[in-house]
């Protein structure tokens, strides 16, 4: 099972052009904090610029979309049912290659915030505090927010099904609907929202929210939320007839 | 392996697509499957495949439902109009994808592209196939796990008259091997030519099930019945 939905991602291009988009992005986002005035001396500007890596998990979640709105939207989802019946067993499969490619795809991007971060640094004579635990710690973090990222996208794509809404509704939450939630709930509540937690993940603060979830917290908190979404689609749509 | 449908009944919303049908199609027979459109022909189909489910009744495969076969892709070949292609995927890719889902070796995979024609175009992407191609295809990915119940929705829809007869060939070859097929087909000259067993729906209601020759010998005795049978007041 986990061979051919291994083999329905290596067979098209599309998936990968996204996930390439991810390192550029970071690469981008460490070249605009230098450029903007960002203090190469200071290790908080450091752990700021690492940070980047968990700007990616916005691609990693359209990525996580397409496991299954994908299928919905070419159809293709009609053979996948009949090779296995079992729906939930199908969500599952998704979740762990998708999840693989996903946190496969975090390194990539918390390498290119290391490389960018690197280059800047020596670029403006600079060294990297390379031993600081708070450095290792900000990558795995970065990294590990790409992949809770494409859990969650494939958990949504399967309750939404339809692909461009699902995908309308994960930008237009990272946009602007967390950001007026949060506000809403209090500082204490907001912490668990998704980005939120993202933010304590990846050890970064650019919501400027008062209070952050311990970085352990936030992945708990985001995979809480893969499993939410996922389980919510084993036991509902995902059941709905296919016409 | 036989298709045993048994008062099946689905509703979506407020249309009542199947009501209370029932029919066996026999195995080592090609069964079609005939109605005018909307008279619940896919949705039968549909719902012997797990996609959709009954209101009431069943619809089974080897007498279990579609979730309760072991392997299957061994049991039944599905060709449905609303199987889906990734556009951006080759042809041969595609079947890969369905042959490592159902555990089957990758050289199926070649054996049933050159078994509906497909071997040249295999490394091609299926956005650039004609719809013929495509039905090719989706018998192909029907063909794979050399099934014992063949479910074709319009399996000749878009093939050119060679193809027509080589699936004729094909179809009966099948059955003479003890495989169950069933054709929901529109053609109803091609039915008759290839069908032992017919059985016509209507409205979504049961109009006729039973051998062919029980509609008449004559060469349009089959187009006369099913007339006659499917413009009646419901």
């Amino acid at each position: 099972m986990l061979r051919s939905e291994l083999r329905k991602l290596t067979s098209v291009r599309a998936p990968w052009l996204l996930l390439a988009a991810g390192p550029l992005i970071v690469v981008a986002g460490v070249t605009s904090l230098v450029e903007s005035g960002g203090n190469v001396r200071d290790p908080s500007v450091q752990t700021q610029a690492l940070a980047h890596a968990g700007l990616a998990a916005i691609i990693t979640l359209l990525f996580g979309i397409m496991a299954v709105a994908g299928e919905y939207r070419h159809a293709t989802i009609t053979d996948t049912y009949l090779s296995y019946p079992a729906r939930g067993r199908v969500i599952a499969a998704k979740l762990a290659v998708y999840g693989a490619v996903g946190a496969g795809a975090g390194l990539a991007s918390s390498g290119a915030a290391l490389a960018a971060t690197a280059a800047w640094w020596a670029a403006k004579g600079a060294t990297l505090h390379l031993s600081a635990a708070d450095l290792w710690l900000t990558l795995a973090g970065g990294a590990a927010a790409n992949l809770a990222f494409a859990l969650i996208g494939v958990g949504l794509g399967a309750l939404i099904r339809n692909l461009v809404a699902a995908v309308a509704a994960g930008l237009a939450w990272i946009a602007l609907i967390e950001g007026i939630a949060g506000q809403l709930l209090g500082s204490s509540l907001a912490r668990l929202l998704p980005l939120h937690a993202s933010e304590a993940l990846d050890r970064t603060s650019i919501l400027g929210a008062e209070r952050l979830l311990p970085q352990w917290g936030g992945a708990v908190v985001l995979l809480g939320y893969a499993a939410a979404f996922a389980s919510a689609a084993a036991l509902t749509t995902l059941r709905r007839d296919v016409t | 392996m036989e298709l045993d449908v048994r008062e099946l009944t689905k509703e979506f919303g407020a249309v009542t697509a199947v009501r209370d049908v029932s029919f066996t199609a026999p195995a080592g027979m090609v069964t079609g499957l005939l109605g005018p459109n909307g008279s619940g022909k896919t949705t039968t189909l549909r719902a012997a495949l797990g996609l959709v489910r009954p209101t009431a009744g069943t619809a089974l495969i080897g007498g279990v439902p579609y979730h309760g076969l072991a392997r299957p892709r061994r049991s039944v070949g599905a060709l449905l109009e609303a199987t889906g292609f990734h556009p951006g995927r080759r042809a041969r890719d595609h079947l890969r994808v369905l042959a490592a889902a159902a555990g089957l070796p990758d050289r199926r995979v070649d054996e049933v592209l050159a078994q509906v024609g497909l071997a040249e175009a295999a490394d091609r992407r299926v956005r650039g196939f004609s719809l013929g191609m495509r039905q090719r295809l989706g018998l192909a990915a029907a063909l794979l796990g050399e099934p014992e119940l063949l479910l074709l929705d319009e399996p000749a829809n878009g093939l050119d008259p060679a193809g027509v007869a080589w699936l004729r060939g094909l179809l009966r070859e099948l059955a003479g091997q003890g495989r169950g097929v069933v054709v929901a087909s529109h053609g109803l000259a091609e039915v008759a030519q290839t069908a032992d067993h017919v059985v016509i729906l209507s409205g979504g209601r049961l109009r006729f099930a039973g051998p062919l020759r029980e509609l008449g010998a004559s060469g349009g005795a089959l187009e006369s019945a099913f007339l006659k049978l499917t413009t009646a007041p419901a």
